[in-house]
This record gives C-alpha cells, structure tokens and sequence, in this order.
C-alpha cells in the first residue's frame, strides 16, 4: 500500500493509527534481532505520538505524514532520543534539539519507530562498521544490507517502518536500497537542511529517502524539504510537491545510458540496467549514448574531498563537551585517547587520509586537485542534459555481498561507490530502484539521475518502471502490512 | 652595527554587534560559565554557522575608516587545531578572501603604515585554570571578531602607540568596537624584528602577545627590541618563535613551542557561501558610516572656526567629543564651549581621573554656562566655576550661578555702590579733587562689595553716576 493510499485509509477512519503503530513495533521486536536494523527502539514515545496523530487525525487536522511510522538514521539528530552515529564515540549522546527534517517531521505529526543502525559516521557501504554490531540483509541475512544507511534500507525491506529517512553522501541512501531491494531517493544537495544532521562531508551530505516505492519517496521528500534559516546551504530551489509528474506520460523522454558505468559492473547488473532501458523504450522514451569521461578520477576526487571535510567535521570529538572521554595526563593526552577508543578502524583511517590530503604541501596535488574534478564532472554532465533528460546507470557494481567477504580491503569498497559518487560530487537528485534479480536471488539496483532540483521527474521515471516491474519478497516482508 | 626595529601589527577588535557571529547568541560580556551558548557556538553535533550580516556591515566600515578597498568577494575557510576554548576544533576566518585589503594610517612623523588585510574571524572560549582542573567557558566562543593586519611599517614604540589609538579611535568613531584594550575589545600582538640600519633586509622576528595596555605594547618593544639586539650582537640569530610579555616584570619569555610548528590545515568553509557585496552595498555602507576623527576634526576648524590644537583636543576620544557637539547643538558658541571644555572640565577629569561620562551635569547645562557667558550675565572667571560645580555635583546653571553668587541683579549695584563710597568719603573726595589713580582702588573696593557675579562694567556705571 502506497503511503498516499495509507494516509487516505488513516483518514477515513479505516485504519487506526494506534494499531498500525503497535504491529510495526511487534514486528520490530520479532524479527529485529534477526537483521540489526535498528539501534534505538522508542517504543513509548511512539505510541503516544501514534495517540496523538490518531487525535489530530479524527478532528479532522490530519497533514501527510500524521501517524505514519518512520525510522530516522542515527545520525540525524533527535532531541531526547540518543543519536549514537552507530559509534562509540556518541554510544550514550542525547541531542538537545531535533534535526530540521525531525521537526518538520514532527509537525505533521509523524510517528517515529526509532534510530536505524548504519555505517559509523557514515562511512563505508556495508553498515558493518557499527559498534553495535552490523545490519543483515532481509533477503539473505548473510550477507550486508549495504551502508551507510543499512538499517534504514533494511527496516524498509523487512516491513519493520513504512518508509525511512536516511543519508547519502556518497551513495549511502541508493546503494543499501538497491542492495535490500527497495527505493532510495538522494535529493539535490541543498533540498534538505542539514541542521542536526551530524556532519561527514558538508559540500555533499543530504538527507534521503528509503521507501518502498518511488512516489513514497517524494510523498515524505515534500514534508521534509526547503529553505531553513539554520542552514545557510537549503536552497529556495527545493519546491516540494515531488510526486506532482507521478502518472503522467513520459514518452519522448529522453534517457541517457553513460557508457563508462557500465564498464566495472557484473555482467548480471549491466544486463539488468539495459532490460530497464529496454522497458524505457518500449514505452516511447529515446534512449542515447552518452559520457562522463571523468568518471575514472571521480571516487578519487569524492575520498579525497569526502575525506578532507570529515576530518575537520569530527575534530570536535575531544571527549571535552561531550561523548566518550579517554583519561589523559593533561589536556593532549585526554583528546588523543578520547578519539583513539572513541572511533572505530574505518573512520580513523578517513580522517588520517583527510588530513594528509589537506596538510601542508599537499593541499594542492590532493584536495584542490580533487575540486578540480568536481568541476570538471559538474561540466560534463551539465553537457549530458543538454541531451538528456534523466540518466540511466547501475546502482552499484554488483548485488549485495557475503558479510565478511569484502570489508578487509578498503580501496576495494571504495571502489564500489564508482556508480553513485558523481551524483553527489555534482550535487544532482538521484533515485535507485530495483530492475532485477542476480542469479542468488539478491536485488539489483538501478539509478535515474536528473537536472538539479528536478526530483519530480526523476520520481516519475522511476515511479513508470516500478509499476510494471514485479518485485520478489524478502521471508520477512510484510505479510500485507503496508 | 646599529639596529632599528621593524613591526608589525595584528589586532583583534570585537564588532559591535548585538548578536555572535554565526548565531543568535547574545554577543554580551560577562554572565555565569557556559549561559551564552548554543548548539552552534558550543560546536555540537550537527550543529550549522550561519553568517551575521551585521558583522559584514561593521568589517566593511573598518575598512572604509581606515582607506581600504573593500572587496566585493569575500569568503570563509576552517583553521583546524585542537584546543579545549575552540569547540569545533576548528576556527571559522577568512584566510584566502579577506573582506578588506590595503588600507593604511598615517602615524606621528608622517609614516604611512599599511594595512594590509582586515578579515572577519570567530573568538574562541576562555579556559579557566584552578589546582587541579582546568575548566573551559565557551560565552566568548562565536563573539564576531575582525582581525587587522599591518605591514612591517612601523619602526618605534611610538609610532606603534600612536598607531594603537589612531586606530581605536577611528573603529570606535565607526561605532565597529569600543576599544577598550583593558577589557580585551581590543588585542594587539606585535610582530618584531631588528634590521641592520640602511639595510632592507628583514630579520628573524618574533611574536609577542598579552599586551593589554598601551604602555605595555611600548614596553614589550623597547623589551625586545635590547633582547634581539643583544643576540644579534653576540654573533647569535634570533629564534622565530611565540614569546609572552610579563605585564609584572616589563619582559617577554619564550611560550612553549606547540604554538610554533602548527600546520593549520585551511581549507574552504562549506557550510557558509561568499560573502558577495555590490557596489551598491558598499555605497549604502558608506553612506551609514558615522562621522570619523578627521571628519569631525575638519568640522571643528573648517565651519567652527576652532583653532587646529582645539580640535585635536577635542577629538581625541569620542565620548568627549560627542559631549561637546551635544552642547554645541543648543546653543552655537563653538569657541567659548571649547575653551570651558578644553579648560575647566579637561582640568577636572585629568586631577580627578574621571571620565566625560561620570559629569553630572548634562552637555546642555554646559551650552547654558557659555550662553550666560556670552550674555555677559557671568564674568568668565564665574563662568569656569559654574562649570565645575554642574560637572561634579549636577544642578541647574542659573539657579547654582544665582546661590554662588556668580549672578546678581544690577539693580541691587546701587545700594553698595553708595555704601561703598560712604565709607571711603575721603578717597571719593581726593578722587574728585584730582586725583585720578585712586579709581582703581576704590572700583576694587566696590567690586569686592558687590561680589563675583558683578559686571564690572555696571559698577563702574554706578560709581561713576554718582560721582
């Protein structure tokens, strides 16, 4: 069920909101254990939220989102609810204020299940770096659910929320969702404030959408967008009514295929992306060959700009304010250990890699050079939609992985975000859907890229190829639920 | 081998602002530990700056006071090191855009120092050292600060001292910062080294802070200034290095080394666009520019007609000034205000120590003194009196003059006058027989009898009707 359709079923009367609070928490509670989607399970708050919804509701002041059960990646900040960033670092932090997209959220009434698990501080695409332990991927528990938004994507997979917000920075919203099976939707940078979002790369976090359709996507991407004076990067671009072009028709659109993302992929996801592009024509959009000739240099450019931003983001970890507090001598010594216990493997290794890349000497043949790039890609695609109205490429290189059989290499990894960085490098919306199944039954995504600020399209592309393309359940979806 | 010693200056000033830089905190003095902050100031997580615009307006006025071009793209970049006073770890300033550049002032003996950057920065916290805690106060963390850059221009204590308050005045005449290096509005760090004299080449130089007076920025130089000389003149080389100036004992001593080899790390602040000002902008700054020192200075001379050494007395701090042009407003006796300000109050504030703003009186009893002056209602000597009277005690200008005794009606001359010459009936008479000299003394004996407040001219009416 469509959340449009939930929301009109809330409003008649037809389903309680209460009740349909209780069951995602009851299947929380039954088969969370199984997946680790989740951190923190606000199992009060949310009922009384749901009662309240279900007030405004009856008196007839109902808003889109009132008792609908989402779940909020842990990095983004809820005041009274701990916000951990799945680290030890912030194991025990209660934020004091709400995330700008929470409040917004909160406003309409929303009911928050809780804290979905991801990557620490977002880094990686496995959700296996957390400290509370790694998140299962709903169609096969032993492999990854995907990162950073793992949790996120799995929550949505398994039934266990009916749509989820997450971030993506460079990929960490659309790849866990192509590699559990579900939507994912990373709008223009500037769509969503990033106020109490708990900064990783401040020129390319955004806060996104995990759901189980396209238009759920842009249903709750409307409630969350826009202008925020805490924010000096929201832009006035981000309009909201993002499901508008849903249903409309899109032949003669023009879609193009950027031969260089193909290049890396498994056989299995290129033959998947190109039955997609195959649907795509068959109901009357053109298709063309295009190019991102930078595409080579653009994981480089995002880990070295990626990097660099994180470094500076999270030298406020001293353990002095606030977080985990390592003993020390005298002041030196007490910030060195803080760090040192409070953050895991991967996220030091960024931020030694983020400082080298802007250390004296190095700022210009690293960082800058990097920000060269980011130009240089921004250019080409910019030449891209001269041609083109949305982009077709893969989500990731392959489908989700065995749980230990990849994380040991980190270039490796990085390596796997080639088919979702540019879209955060230069700042563009994009949305991963599934297009297919590999031969072990694992999901494969695809991913439409579109013009800044041009969501509706994007979702409407999307939206036509989810309609007649039918997707395979995980053991632990639904059951009809939503 | 004689040296002459080559400076520079690096001021921080607070901006006047009435909130922080990158957020709505207060931007206030003082208040219990840790009460003036916010998720953003005390760098939280997930946390966001966003940009004072008035702090852009009043760093673009310091750039107009002091002659500079103020550019019409500024931007902000992260200084990264750890310290327990800066929160994020990082400290948001301008270090490749600067909003302003290459101004200068003009010291005493006519050297141009160049200014060469103004850029707007965030303070930091305050850290607070007992036994066996150090503690930190995050209230001044976000407090909007501009940092002004000279030259090496400067080559003397002096011309550094005159540079100082040169500056402070104008920034305060701005209405930017009030100046008050004493309680840390103003801080100046001198950069110093020696040069051989007639070379052009530059020497190691050293960076002093804690100087919180004027005096003690002189003091540090001539300080440094023996201390470098004596190395180089031992055949040694002066380390570049930090040194911390000893208000108690007039030295400089070496800071522990961590603040020398510091890789800061710059790079371009993302979550706060360039700052982009049109011409138009700038135009609309200037023309909200208060009145500066040579402003106001040419107004004194070129429309008052005050002589130049009334002006630059005048003008020397601007509460003073701002007193005098308050009185000036009610009533247009520009010299003779001057001369009571100049005189009778200066006199007051420099035995008393003082201040213009402790008077009790207002700038308009003032203006009412010099009007009964040029009335000719009160002899100037009177005139001086009443001024310090109003000044330390407050009171009405006429009613105080008529108690003291400054003002009496002319109408009562004349019963004194005939006492007068009653007692002194033989000096009349000798007076009227020819002798001439003996008007003086009895006009003096008059005068005594009519007291202060008499015009000297109407008892020498009366005197004369009489006889």
């Amino acid at each position: 069920m469509r959340l449009s359709e939930l929301r009109a079923r809330l409003d008649s009367g037809e389903i309680d909101a209460v009740g349909l609070t209780q069951e995602y928490l009851k299947r929380i509670h039954e088969h969370d254990k199984a997946l680790g989607s989740y951190i923190t399970v606000c199992e009060r708050s949310a009922l009384r939220e749901a009662e309240a919804a279900q007030s405004a509701i009856r008196a007839g002041r109902s808003k889109p989102l009132s008792g609908i059960p989402l779940s909020v990646k842990d990095n983004i900040c809820t005041e009274g609810v701990r916000t951990t960033c799945a680290s030890e670092m912030l194991s025990d932090f209660v934020p004091a204020y709400d995330a700008t997209a929470v409040k917004r959220l909160r406003d309409e009434g929303f009911v928050m299940l809780g804290k979905t698990n991801m990557d620490e501080f977002g880094m990686g695409g496995s959700s296996q770096t957390s400290c509370f332990g790694g998140v299962r991927n709903p169609y096969d528990t032993r492999r990854v659910a995907g990162g950073s938004s793992g949790g996120a994507a799995a929550a949505v997979a398994a039934g266990l929320c009916a749509a989820a917000l997450g971030t993506d920075t460079g990929g960490s919203v659309r790849q866990p969702a192509a590699f559990c099976g579900v939507t994912g939707l990373k709008p223009t940078y500037g769509t969503v404030s990033r106020f109490g979002l708990i900064a990783f790369a401040s020129s390319l976090d955004q806060i996104g959408v995990i759901a189980r359709c396209a238009e759920d996507a842009g249903y709750v991407l409307s409630s969350i967008c826009g202008c925020d004076r805490n924010d000096a990067t929201a832009s006035r671009l981000a309009r909201g009514n993002y499901t508008q072009l849903v249903g409309s028709d899109i032949s003669g659109l023009r879609i193009g295929l950027p031969r260089e993302f193909f290049k890396g992929c498994r056989d299995e996801v290129s033959a998947a992306v190109m039955r997609a592009a195959d649907y795509y024509r068959s109901i009357g959009c053109e298709l063309a060959d295009c190019s991102l000739p930078s595409l080579e240099y653009a994981v480089s450019a995002y880990y070295l700009i990626s990097s660099a931003e994180a470094a500076a983001n999270l030298s406020r970890f001293d353990g002095i304010k606030y977080g985990h507090r390592g003993e020390g001598d005298d002041c030196a010594g007490l910030i060195k250990h803080s760090r040192r216990e409070g953050f895991g493997t991967e996220v030091k290794r960024r931020i030694m890699l983020g400082n080298y890349a802007l250390s004296s000497g190095y700022y210009e043949e690293y960082y800058n050079r990097a920000r060269r790039i980011q130009a240089k890609l921004r250019a080409e695609y910019e030449e891209i939609f001269d041609k083109c109205d949305v982009i077709l490429t893969p989500t990731a290189p392959s489908a989700a992985y065995a749980i230990g059989s990849r994380e040991s290499d980190p270039v490796e990894m990085y390596l796997s975000d080639i088919c979702t960085v540019t879209a955060s490098i230069a700042g563009l919306p994009a949305i991963s859907s599934v297009c297919g199944y590999d031969a072990d039954g694992m999901p494969i995504g695809m991913s439409l890229t579109g013009r800044a600020f041009d969501e509706k399209t994007i979702i409407a592309v999307c939206d036509r190829f989810e309609r007649d393309f039918e997707r395979k359940e995980n053991s632990f979806a639904g059951g009809g639920l939503i | 081998m004689s040296y002459q010693p080559v400076i520079g200056l690096e001021i921080h000033c607070e901006l006047l602002t009435s909130s922080k830089v990158f957020c709505a905190c207060k931007n206030g003095f003082g208040g219990g530990a840790n009460t003036r902050v916010c998720p953003v100031c005390a760098g939280m997580p997930g946390a966001l700056p966003i940009l004072n615009r008035d702090a852009v307006r009043l760093a673009a006025r310091a750039g107009l006071a002091t002659d500079c071009a103020v550019n019409r793209y500024s931007a902000f970049d992260r200084k990264n090191y750890f310290y327990p006073d800066l929160p994020k770890a990082y400290q948001i300033t301008q270090f490749r855009f600067p909003i302003c550049g290459n101004g200068h002032i003009d010291v005493i003996g006519g050297r141009r120092i160049r200014i060469n950057r103004i850029h707007i920065e965030e303070d930091a916290g305050k850290l607070v050292h007992e036994a066996e805690i150090s503690m930190a106060d995050l209230n001044r963390c976000g407090v909007p600060l501009i940092e002004i850059v000279t030259e090496p221009d400067l080559r003397s204590a002096a011309e550094a001292q005159d540079f100082v308050l040169k500056l402070g005045r104008r920034l305060k005449y701005a209405g930017v910062c009030d100046a008050r290096m004493e309680q840390g509005s103003l801080r100046v760090d001198v950069n110093i080294s020696l040069m051989p004299r007639g070379s052009d080449t530059l020497g190691t130089r050293a960076e002093i802070k804690n100087l919180n007076s004027v005096r003690s920025i002189c003091r540090a130089i001539e300080y440094e200034t023996e201390r470098q000389s004596g190395i180089l003149k031992s055949g040694g080389s002066v380390r570049f290095e930090t040194r911390r100036y000893d208000e108690k004992r007039g030295v400089t001593c070496a800071m522990r080394s961590k603040e020398d080899a510091r890789d800061y790390r710059y790079f371009p602040e993302p979550d706060i666009p360039p700052v982009l000002l049109s011409d138009a902008d700038i135009e609309t700054i200037r023309a909200e520019l208060p009145e500066l020192p040579r402003e106001r200075y040419l107004r004194y001379t070129n429309e008052y007609r005050l002589p130049d050494e009334d002006a630059r007395l005048l003008i020397a701090r601007k509460e003073f000034s701002d007193f005098y042009d308050a009185a000036a407003a009610v009533v247009p006796e520009y010299k003779l205000i001057a001369n009571l300000m100049l005189g009778e109050i200066s006199h007051l504030i420099n035995e008393t120590g003082a201040d213009i703003t402790d008077a009790k009186c207002a700038p308009a009893d003032i203006a009412a003194v010099a009007k009964l002056t040029a009335d000719g209602v009160v002899t100037k000597g009177a005139a001086r009196e009443l001024c310090a009277i109003l000044f330390t005690e407050g009171g009405k200008p006429e009613a105080v003059a008529k108690t003291r005794g400054y003002i009496t009606d002319s109408d009562g001359l004349g019963p004194i006058v005939d006492a007068v010459l009653k007692e002194h009936a033989g000096l009349v008479e000798q007076y009227k027989n020819g002798n001439e000299k003996l008007f003086g003394y009895i006009m003096g004996q008059a005068m005594r009898a009519c007291g202060k407040g008499a015009d000297p001219a109407a008892v020498k009416q009366e005197i004369l009707i009489r006889i």
